[in-house]
């Protein structure tokens, strides 16, 4: 059965892929995809440590595998006269959103256009009649997919026709409260599922039978204070179980805190937190080195530090809900830290987080 | 398994297209007819090299089909701008295992889905300014300009192939010597390559550079020094003698297989081809999914090429074989069902023939079905007399013989006649088909093998009944008995001419064939020789 894990930050989803790879059978035919360049090379990397050499599975970019195996081996019968020669990474057609045909999806030098790059797949697959999932199903009997949620647009097609495949077992793996990545930023298809909302198309084929969906609630990365606050980021509505964390290291500043702008030196001098921020337009004029919420996606730090939109300040101040793209990043940011969490606001107190002031102002106080 | 080959302006193919079956496929046809040719090819589209070298590097102009290419030149003299020749090679598989599929999509010349591999050669689009001002050239000889070709391998996916892929394993077995300077040929030493793990590569490795390196540090060492000593006169730097320490000196090179004691470059050529097809064998089916044998037959006596032909059926268990051969032994004793017929660069259809004679001739395995099968207008005699008088008619009634006018005629020597004929039906060739009445009235014999005649292609000829019941009283029937008498070694008082005849059958027919006089023929003789006229 096909299966989706929904899992928190830190609950080790791409090493369950690593163990499940390495532990099956070892002449299951396997292919494991990702979006990101960073995270294919990852799980190259700890796939290759793990399995014996010659059962390693194919790592495979989500672009690439739309190219190697649900583009060009059909794309004659979509458009005869054209060959495939890479992809146009950034660019757009000459003739902009209305280019029509072959000048839609392709540059002067045969290169598909990453934007409509999964429209293409999708219309390939559909000139194909079927083959393009019938081949797949007879080279691969598990396709592995990490960081399921940053799939978009056509692509969620492309999945359904996947897991539609008769002989091969589709597992996903990911955390839609991880969505600041998006495979297709300007696709409207199916846009009543991006971010977040991706739990209701998972739920859409659970009923009709495609699809398990598991969940992995417990976190091996932060304490339990940072967990039940990136729990609260999300409005009631979306029903995520709380996040349990096997996590119970002491270090004497754990939790999530705010500080006033002028102690973040001092902070930093005492609790050396990576500083983070949604995009440079925040904090623009601090010089700090600075890395942006959705650059750190992946990461573990034991500290992070970060300056806050208005609209954070305004739900850590006023408890007002945040837009979804917006607390995606935000729990993003949060659960980067094993132990402590903190917040530059200009008023601690006027949040429900513990303050922190450093002892010298104490002593004044 | 490779269940279509298409190949298009490859040296005499011009467009053809063969539906190999799984197993054996045993090529037959004359000479020129393309069987090397096509075997070449196939192992070209399965591993991207032409006797072990890399296609590109042995491309020249004769790849291409000159009866193309003179089309081409003649059409360019004429004012016109045809696309320049090009060559196709394509090979579709069936196989639904994971590295054959990854092959598949509709990059072919039929636009089919299907795993496959193909070898395109085609000007290159970055020399087609230098292929123009070739053309234009004044001077320039009608011949293909290879140097500004590029040969494409690729997949039915459209992918490129850098190297060769899974799945696709093949042992090639030519009988020809060794050419290789190596002392084994390419394929030779691939298949030798099984023997040796991984491990053991490395320490014959390691154990030859320590022996290179030790004859570099001793051996050669005070050759140096007395060269270093008189060094100035001969250039700035001294001069000094290595072993050589590049890839070209790797171990492969210095290690040759021996059989006995013998070196396989050095052993009989019989003895060559055996150990190819036992090394082939000893590969796993993966390893070696396609076998390619040419001529087995080759200088292998009788027995040794009975246990060759035992091991190659062994070996087409669950491997694809394409075999060429010009044994109608060999033929016969693979399967005439395996038969796959080329003639003039194009395949000829056969439509099936009974599991009975099949099995017939693989016991008759002397019987010479390729003569049936390769000639172009056949005579079916039933023994060594009939074909002595046939001949000498034909030759009566041309002035040459039947073989000269491409006309064979074959004795069957105690073969039964119904099976010839099923065979050449099933070839679809142009019979006459000749024999004794023995009493009966020529329908007698029709009926007995309607099923293969066929008014105009196939016909039986047989002679009146009141006439005699064999050839010897039908010649006498036609003949004055004592003017034959008289051109045979009977005595005056021995018995009378047909009694004799009868008797020295085969004696009596030569004597009157090598004769000078002239002799009259039943009248079914001649029907006959007008039929294959």
């Amino acid at each position: 059965m096909n299966r989706v894990t929904l899992a928190v930050a830190g609950s080790r989803k791409t090493q369950s892929i690593v163990d499940a790879c390495s532990k099956g059978d070892s002449h299951t035919r396997r292919l494991v995809l990702t979006f990101t360049q960073t995270g294919q090379a990852e799980l190259d990397r700890r796939l290759k440590q793990a399995c014996a050499p010659a059962a390693v599975p194919e790592v495979m970019g989500w672009f690439a595998f739309l190219l190697r195996h649900c583009i060009r081996p059909y794309l004659p019968l979509l458009f005869p006269q054209q060959r495939l020669h890479g992809l146009n990474f950034e660019g757009q057609p000459s003739a902009g959103r209305y280019a029509k045909g072959v000048a839609r999806h392709f540059d002067a030098s045969g290169r598909a256009f990453k934007l409509h790059l999964s429209k293409l797949a999708l219309d390939a697959s559909k000139a194909s009649k079927g083959a393009v999932m019938d081949r797949l199903s007879l080279i691969y009997d598990e396709i592995y997919i990490d960081e399921v949620q940053d799939l978009t647009g056509c692509d969620l097609h492309i999945l359904e026709q996947l897991m539609n495949m008769k002989s091969t077992n589709l597992q996903m793996v990911g955390d839609v409260r991880q969505s600041v990545f998006d495979t297709n930023p300007q696709d409207p298809t199916l846009k009543q599922y991006r971010g977040v909302a991706m739990l209701d198309w998972f739920a859409l084929h659970k009923k009709a039978d495609l699809l398990e969906i598991a969940y992995s609630n417990e976190t091996w990365r932060f304490n339990q204070a940072v967990a039940d606050f990136s729990d609260k980021l999300f409005p009631p509505s979306f029903t995520f179980e709380p996040t349990v964390s096997r996590q119970s290291e002491v270090t004497g500043h754990d939790g999530v805190f705010a500080i006033y702008e002028a102690d973040v030196l001092a902070y930093i001098a005492e609790f050396k937190p990576v500083p983070l921020r949604e995009s440079r337009t925040t904090a623009a004029k601090v010089e700090l080195p600075f890395q942006n919420f959705g650059k750190v996606k992946g990461r573990t730090f034991d500290r992070v530090l970060i300056y806050p939109t208005v609209p954070i300040t305004k739900y850590l101040t006023a408890g007002q809900e945040l837009k979804p793209k917006t607390a995606c990043g935000l729990y993003v940011a949060v659960t980067r830290a094993r132990h402590s969490v903190a917040f530059v606001v200009p008023d601690p107190a006027a949040t429900k987080l513990r303050a922190w002031r450093p002892k010298h102002r104490m002593e004044q106080e | 398994m490779i269940n279509r080959i298409v190949i298009h302006g490859y040296r005499l193919f011009v467009n053809f297209e063969m539906e190999p079956t799984a197993g054996l496929n045993v090529l037959v046809g004359g000479n020129e007819a393309g069987k090397s040719t096509l075997l070449e090819a196939i192992s070209l589209a399965l591993t991207g090299r032409v006797n072990g070298r890399r296609a590109e590097e042995e491309l020249n102009p004769y790849w291409f089909n000159q009866a193309l290419v003179a089309k081409y030149f003649a059409a360019i003299a004429g004012g016109e701008t045809p696309a320049a020749p090009e060559i196709l090679i394509e090979l579709y598989l069936s196989d639904v295992t994971p590295d054959v599929q990854m092959l598949r999509g509709v990059y072919n010349s039929r636009t089919e889905d299907a795993p496959g591999v193909l070898i395109r050669v085609k000007l290159s689009p970055d020399y087609s300014e230098e292929f123009a001002a070739y053309m234009a050239a004044e001077t320039r000889p009608d011949i293909v300009p290879v140097e500004y070709y590029e040969v494409v391998w690729e997949d039915f996916s459209g992918a490129v192939i850098n190297r060769r892929p899974r799945g696709l394993g093949v042992s090639f077995i030519d009988a020809r010597t060794i050419r290789s300077s190596w002392g084994v040929d390419h394929h030779t030493r691939e298949m030798l390559g099984d023997y040796v793990e991984p491990k053991e590569r490395a320490a014959i490795s390691l154990a030859h550079r320590n022996a290179r390196h030790d004859i570099s540090s001793n051996s050669l060492a005070a050759i140096n020094d007395r060269i270093a000593l008189e060094g100035d006169r001969l250039h700035e730097k001294n001069l000094g003698l290595q072993m050589d320490q590049s890839a070209g000196a790797s171990w492969e090179a210095g290690v040759v297989p021996h059989v006995g004691d013998i070196p396989f470059a050095l052993s009989g050529q019989g003895q060559q081809a055996a150990i190819k097809v036992a090394l082939a064998m000893n590969r796993s089916a993966t390893a070696t999914a396609y076998v390619l044998i040419e001529e087995p037959e080759n200088h292998l006596s009788h027995t040794s090429l009975t246990r060759l032909i035992a091991r190659i059926e062994t070996l087409a268990g669950d491997r694809q074989v394409f075999i060429t051969t010009h044994s109608s032994y060999v033929l016969n004793r693979l399967g005439l069902d395996r038969l796959r017929l080329l003639h003039a660069g194009t395949p000829s259809k056969f439509s099936n023939l009974s599991e009975g004679t099949i099995r017939y001739f693989k016991r008759l395995s002397g019987f010479d079905t390729l003569r049936i099968v390769l000639a172009e207008k056949l005579v079916l005699v039933e023994g060594p007399s009939d074909e002595m008088f046939f001949e000498r008619a034909f030759r009566d009634k041309h002035g040459k013989t039947p073989m000269d006018s491409g006309v064979d005629v074959v004795s069957m020597a105690g073969v039964a006649l119904g099976r010839a004929l099923e065979l050449s039906a099933a070839v679809g060739r142009k019979v006459a088909a000749l024999r004794d009445n023995d009493g009966q009235q020529p329908s007698h014999w029709e009926e007995k093998v309607a099923a293969y005649l066929d008014p105009g292609m196939r016909e039986l000829f047989i002679g009146d009944p009141a006439h005699g019941r064999t050839l010897e009283p039908q010649m006498l029937h036609v003949n004055d008995d004592a003017a034959v008498r008289a051109l045979l070694p009977i005595k005056a008082d021995a018995k009378p001419t047909l009694e004799w005849m009868a008797e020295h059958k085969t004696e009596s027919a030569l004597h009157l064939v090598e004769s000078n006089s002239t002799l009259g023929y039943p009248d079914y003789l001649a029907r006959a020789i007008a039929f294959v006229e």
